[in-house]
């Protein structure tokens, strides 16, 4: 059985230990030796991150079953949205890049948007179940995925070469698209890991109980 | 009297302590994305037109997504899915109709899939090719809706909506007409042929055409139609005549009208008026011929070749034919003379002349044409037989100008009254012909053939000549020739000879043009592109 | 003995990647599992050296036909022209938008091989057990780690072009095979990022001081 330490962390980039100090509203706190960022000290995180997750939900919705844009060119019409993209690929036997777009801009934006909105909710009546805890990992596996951003600057590449030859109408979905990237990053930075674990119930309680005061005063010296 | 300001017995506010907000702020942001995603659904259910299913024969070129049904070349609605029915024989679209084009979907509404067809009535549908294939939309006078649609395999032939008239041709037999065969009125297309059926007795054909206004107004009671399909192809003794209306109507047939221009009383047809359908314009425009005048022609020469229907022309344009060839007993002078009978239709006569009305009046009464008529034989025209066609031996009848002819009056009394003739010449042709091969026949063959003879022996022993005593000369020559050659090597033919030298710089001239025609050819193959891809191809220049 | 730099590394303990807990197990080499989040506890990331040259040399492998291969086939009236990345984004500079054919080739062509080279370094730097420039080294890699994503633009954008420009047969555009291995690349690499430990380049320091001492 492995004794825990709270109040002490390892730095992700270095593994320097060090103790966080009580912050300030607002401020963050760094590795003193590799600059990694430690913590940082979010106002109303829970609260503010749920509603944003929750206008990022219905954002999703939208942007992927509207329309992004249509272009029309000697009196044919063509629109798509997010889905018919992915489709045309798989049509044109690009199936495996097909299913990769698929799962940067709709699976990986949709896991982590809902992830985020069933811890948060889970979280309100502390402790939450262990299991938020296996849903915040997946929460942090799914984030560097989501890449609404990159998309919506291959759909303005892709439109700007497309404009010299047809008329382009823009669709809702493209302004949605645009509204997801904004609340998905207002989520990444109002969200406070730490405020989540302090309030989840342990994986393995009965470790919780030790107390950690013997290891302090080992490393205190 | 002042009271002691007791600040200890001050009390206390009371704390409020901070609400604990229940909704902070941020709270707005998902409200309003709520708001405006319920904003779009709805907007969009509103905006919600009928879906429809049409069921097709076959439905080319149609797909799921991308074909749209037009109404009049505005898109009012989208294919959604193309499948087959349950029993595999037809193909169920459903499309999705704007709401603003609801009103178009009724009871008679008929669907069809326009794409580039080749039909009776002309080419249609080319412009699919640039625009992909749509469903085409005619609009029903019902105001019933309907949701459930089974498509046509053609388009319809016209629009019930279209002004004009419609009118029944009565023919033997169909001929090359067909639904959708065009109708050209002085070569112009006017209208087609949108129908046919057996006449209750099966004798004959009515044929329903549809003329377009304003071109409605020229069928008058006495117009003509006749079948103007394919080529008219006649060969008789005015030669070979080839007719045709337009290149459709040689693919697809057609009927053309005409109303003859000497005619009293012209009054519009009415809608539905029956016309007999000609096979030519020929037989329509002469059939009816009311003005005919009767002419007997006495001519002393052969009539063979002279048949029938031979045509009469005056000048060399048509103005009547031969109705009888025959010979006749002329008791007075006890001879038998060939007879031709014609008849003149002063009507084609007149056509002919420049319209003027005091003609045309002239034509009406039989004394102004007798008196016509009189004034071209005093002008000294008389009819001919002569060769339509050296090949046939067909014969016709020509009136034309001749000098010096005696004056001839014509005896109105006969019926049919005679014109003067005048012989043809036809005969003094054959005799020359006869002379020449007589001529032929009294060259002395057998004189000539000895002559060569002896012209090919003397030439014999010339030949033998100049092999003993030539030849050698012409060697020594040879010789003297090579000689000459070889120094001309030097000059000509040596890698550095100067004249060499020129004819490579010549060929590398020529290869540089045809290179710079290459390059020119592939920019130009090249430029086509640019239309396509994008106009800044002379900015990047 | 001085105590040098406090790291988990060096007093036995070992920090849950997921949830940030410091633990100090029985075995530093097996450590179980997190008693927090229950994710599986690991000194450092497994067999990070191995794994991160294995991507590394497979993206490397896959860049080649990424670029030679065209990603873009278009098909008009009179021609089938084929576009590589590269020749794609000479077109868009043809064409007067230079700053869009910089946009393309930085993300699709520089990114990448960037992305390739950095992660080679960091590897080898490690491999060598060097202690020079540890901050700039950490910082390359958040650097890697952050713009890695980026090179998926040119993905989206033929997705897109696709997905519009099928107007048979005057003008359609095709998916070339280019653009599988391309995603690969960019794939491959982000994995990489994720399987390389920045702590390693830390960790040659302690090997300096237990030297020195």
């Amino acid at each position: 059985m492995s004794s825990f330490i709270e109040n002490v962390v390892a730095c992700p980039g270095c593994d320097l230990l060090q103790r966080i100090p009580v912050l300030p509203p607002g401020g963050k706190a760094r590795c003193p030796r590799c600059g990694h960022m430690m913590a940082a000290n979010k106002p109303d995180s829970l609260e503010r991150t749920l509603a944003l997750a929750v206008a990022a939900a219905i954002t999703l919705v939208v942007a992927n079953t509207t329309p992004l844009m249509g272009i029309s060119v000697v009196g044919r019409h063509v629109s798509t949205t997010i889905l018919g993209g992915v489709l045309e690929m798989w049509l044109e036997g690009q199936e495996i890049t097909a299913l990769l777009v698929a799962f940067c801009v709709m699976v990986a934006p949709t896991v982590y948007i809902g992830l985020m909105i069933v811890i948060l909710l889970a979280v309100r009546h502390s402790p939450a179940p262990s299991w938020t805890g296996f849903l915040l990992r997946m929460l942090d596996l799914s984030q560097p995925w989501g890449m609404a951003e990159v998309m919506m600057l291959g759909i303005l590449v892709a439109l700007i070469k497309i404009a010299e030859m047809a008329t382009l109408f823009l669709g809702a979905g493209i302004f949605a698209v645009g509204a997801l990237i904004v609340l998905i990053a207002a989520m990444m930075a109002s969200f406070d890991h730490n405020e989540v674990w302090k309030r989840i119930r342990w994986a393995d309680e009965k470790s919780h109980k030790m107390t950690a005061s013997a290891e302090m005063a080992d490393m205190g010296g | 009297m002042t009271e002691k300001i007791d600040l200890d017995n001050i009390p206390e506010a009371a704390i409020v302590p901070k609400k604990r907000m229940r909704f902070s702020v941020v709270w707005i942001i998902p409200i309003v994305a709520a708001l405006v995603a319920i904003g779009i659904a709805v907007q969009r259910i509103l905006s919600e037109g009928p879906t429809i299913t049409i069921v097709f024969k076959a439905a080319e070129g149609v797909e799921a997504g991308k074909t749209f049904v037009k109404y009049n070349d505005v898109n009012i609605g989208e294919v959604k899915t193309v499948r087959l029915s349950a029993d595999f024989t037809k193909v169920v679209v459903t499309a999705k109709i704007d709401k603003s084009a609801e009103g178009l979907i009724v009871e008679d509404a008929e669907f069809w899939v326009e794409k580039p067809r080749v039909t009776l009535s002309g080419v249609s549908g080319i412009g699919t090719l640039l625009t992909g294939n749509f469903i085409g939309l005619k609009m029903g006078k019902s105001k019933q809706p309907r949701h459930n649609f089974i498509g046509r395999d053609v388009p319809p032939a016209i629009t019930i909506d279209q002004p004009g008239r419609t009118f029944i041709l009565q023919a033997d037999n169909l001929g090359s007409v067909g639904i959708g065969s065009p109708l050209y009125y002085r070569r112009l297309n006017v209208g087609q042929v949108i129908g046919y059926d057996l006449a209750g007795d099966g004798k004959s054909l009515h044929i329903k055409i549809f003329v377009h206004a304003p071109y409605d107004k020229y069928v008058t009671n006495e117009t003509r139609f006749w079948e103007a399909s394919g080529i008219d192809v006649t060969m008789g003794a005015s030669g070979i005549n080839v007719d045709t209306q337009s290149v459709v109507s040689m693919l697809v047939g057609g009927i053309a009208f005409e109303t003859p221009s000497l005619m009293k009383e012209l009054k519009p047809a009415d809608a539905n008026a029956a016309f007999p359908l000609f096979r030519s314009r020929a037989t329509a425009m002469a059939e009816h011929e009311t003005v005919i005048t009767p002419y007997v022609l006495y001519f002393n020469e052969s009539l063979l070749g002279l048949s029938v229907g031979a045509p009469v022309t005056y000048r060399g344009l048509t103005v009547g034919e031969v109705t009888t060839v025959g010979l006749e007993y002329d008791p007075a002078k006890e001879f038998i003379q060939p007879r031709v009978d014609i008849q003149l239709y002063p009507a084609r006569f007149m056509a002919h002349v420049k319209k003027s009305a005091a003609l045309d009046e002239q034509a009406r009464s039989e004394s102004g044409r007798h008196a016509f008529m009189q004034k071209l034989i005093d002008k000294g025209v008389r009819a001919q037989l002569r060769s339509g066609n050296i090949l046939t031996g067909q014969l016709y009848v020509a009136f034309d100008n001749f000098r010096g002819v005696p004056k001839v009056k014509i005896d109105w009394t006969k019926t049919p009254a005679e014109l003067p003739v005048m012989p043809s010449g036809l005969e003094d042709l054959k005799t020359k012909i006869n002379d020449v091969l007589a001529k032929i026949d009294k060259i002395p063959l057998d004189a000539i053939g000895e002559d060569m003879k002896k012209l090919l022996t003397g030439l014999d022993g010339m030949v033998k000549r100049v092999d003993r005593e030539v030849l050698p000369e012409l060697k020594t020559t040879l010789e003297a020739l090579k000689h000459v050659l070889k120094s001309t090597d030097a000059t000509l033919v040596g890698k550095d000879a100067p004249a060499q030298q020129e004819m490579r710089e010549a060929l590398q001239e020529v290869r540089r043009a045809a290179q710079a025609i290459s390059g020119l050819v592939d920019y130009l193959e090249r430029n086509p592109d640019a239309l396509i891809r994008g106009k800044t191809q002379e900015k990047s220049k | 003995m001085s105590i040098g730099v406090p790291t988990g590394i060096k007093w036995g303990f070992v920090s849950c990647e997921a949830c940030g807990l410091l633990t100090k197990p029985v075995n530093v080499h097996e450590p179980g599992h997190c008693p927090r989040c229950g994710g599986k506890l690991e000194l450092r990331r497994y067999n990070t050296i191995q794994r991160t040259w294995a991507l590394i040399i497979a993206a490397t492998i896959c860049y080649i036909p990424a670029n030679v291969m065209p990603v873009m086939v278009t098909s008009t009236l009179t021609s089938v022209e084929e576009d590589t990345i590269i020749s794609g984004a000479v077109l868009l500079y043809k064409y007067g938008s230079w700053h869009l054919a910089l946009i393309v080739l930085i993300a699709s062509v520089m990114i990448p091989l960037a992305k390739l080279a950095a992660l080679a370094y960091l590897l080898i730097t490690v491999q060598r057990n060097s202690i020079k420039d540890q901050r700039e080294r950490t910082r390359l890699y958040r650097l890697v780690e952050f713009v890695g994503r980026w090179s998926m633009l040119d993905i989206f954008v033929v997705t897109f072009v696709v997905a519009l420009i099928q107007l048979q047969p005057l003008m359609s555009v095709k998916p070339g095979l280019g653009s599988l291995f391309f995603a690969s690349v960019v794939v491959l690499t982000m994995i990489a990022a994720e399987t390389f430990d920045s702590r390693l380049i830390w960790d040659s320091s302690n090997c300096k001081e237990e030297q020195n001492d």
